[in-house]
């Protein structure tokens, strides 16, 4: 309806900073506000990206983790406190979420996601981001998208390196072109993680994240970026579509 | 009996056989992640593709270990 008033005099002051932006101004916030993003993990990566997307006013995140909150994630997993330990992840993000930003829509999964529920959990999204902690689950997730033709954006961290890339499917390659191995040489998830290195590759999938979803180009479609914090450099890598991937190539001839 | 060349590893110049496959770099420079990405002049190569494709002299390889961490 023309000249109907897109936003609330309360969110005009709240995303006033951001309003600004010509890239989005007050249609770009109403897309943002009827957007649904699935996040699948709220550890280091998940705790920075639901809660900038909160923050920004996507208006409805639907979180997924199956696991509880325990001290040892306390040194970079943001969106948990001390008083949170034993309680669900999710249970801990969504309170969180919604005390930053009561409009928020936010769905809670406490489950373990596979090939077996992950179609009704991306059910309805724009979007996937993943902020998992094992190659397996990031299989299962890159299926998903291809199946439902959503963007993925996959991060990960290890110690001061992690590193982010988008697939769309339909226009690039997928995950399973960049990484055909089921298996990483380690499948355990004690690896070594930093705080700030979290913040930095979660900081980066939520800005790639409000891009697609304000319907600008997405930048790390088809573009590996790598983040080496001990020598504090960015590097890309790009990777086209695997022509004979199983999963995301077009049959030749056919 | 084929001689050395010098190729460029993750920045570093090294001294490889003439006629090394990336597959022969990967196992001679102990990358032993699966799923370890390989750049060959700053062109990704796909897995399928280390065994049959050689360096020549000052090629650039890039081992990129994945994070996979949360």
């Amino acid at each position: 309806m023309k000249g109907r008033p897109l936003l609330t005099e309360e969110q005009k002051r709240r995303y006033r900073r951001q309003l600004i932006l010509p890239e989005i101004g007050e249609e770009g916030q109403e897309k943002l506000g009827k957007a649904r993003v699935l996040i699948v993990g709220l550890g280091g990566l998940g705790s920075i990206s639901s809660y900038y997307l909160a923050a920004a006013g996507v208006g409805h995140l639907r979180i997924v983790d199956r696991d509880a909150v325990g001290l040892e994630n306390l040194n970079r997993q943001l969106l948990h406190s001390t008083v949170d330990l034993g309680r669900p992840k999710v249970e801990s993000a969504s309170e969180k979420l919604l005390r930053l930003n009561p409009s928020c829509h936010v769905q809670t999964a406490i489950v373990n996601i596979g090939d077996e529920n992950a179609l009704g959990l991306a059910k309805g999204c724009a979007l996937i981001i993943d902020a998992t902690d094992n190659i397996a689950t990031r299989h299962v997730l890159n299926r998903v998208s291809l199946k439902k033709q959503i963007p993925f954006i996959y991060g990960g961290i290890s110690g001061w390196n992690g590193m982010a890339a988008t697939f769309i499917p339909g226009k690039t390659g997928c995950f399973a072109c960049l990484f055909p191995q089921e298996r990483a040489r380690t499948n355990e998830t004690e690896f070594p993680a930093l705080g700030p290195t979290a913040g930095v590759i979660a900081s980066i999938q939520s800005m790639e994240a409000l891009r697609i979803l304000l319907g600008l180009p997405p930048k790390l479609a088809g573009r590996l970026l790598t983040f080496r914090g001990v020598e504090m450099r960015f590097r890309s890598t790009f990777v086209e579509q695997d022509p004979e991937c199983p999963l995301c190539a077009r049959p030749q001839g056919g | 009996m084929k001689g050395a060349i010098r190729i460029i590893v993750n920045g570093m110049t090294e001294e490889v056989p003439e006629g090394a496959t990336l597959a022969f770099l990967i196992e001679h420079f102990q990358e032993k992640d699966p799923a370890l990405i390989v750049e060959h002049n700053n062109r990704f190569v796909f897995p399928k593709q280390y065994s049959t494709t050689t360096v020549s002299p000052n090629d650039r390889v890039e081992f990129i270990n994945p994070d996979f961490g949360g």
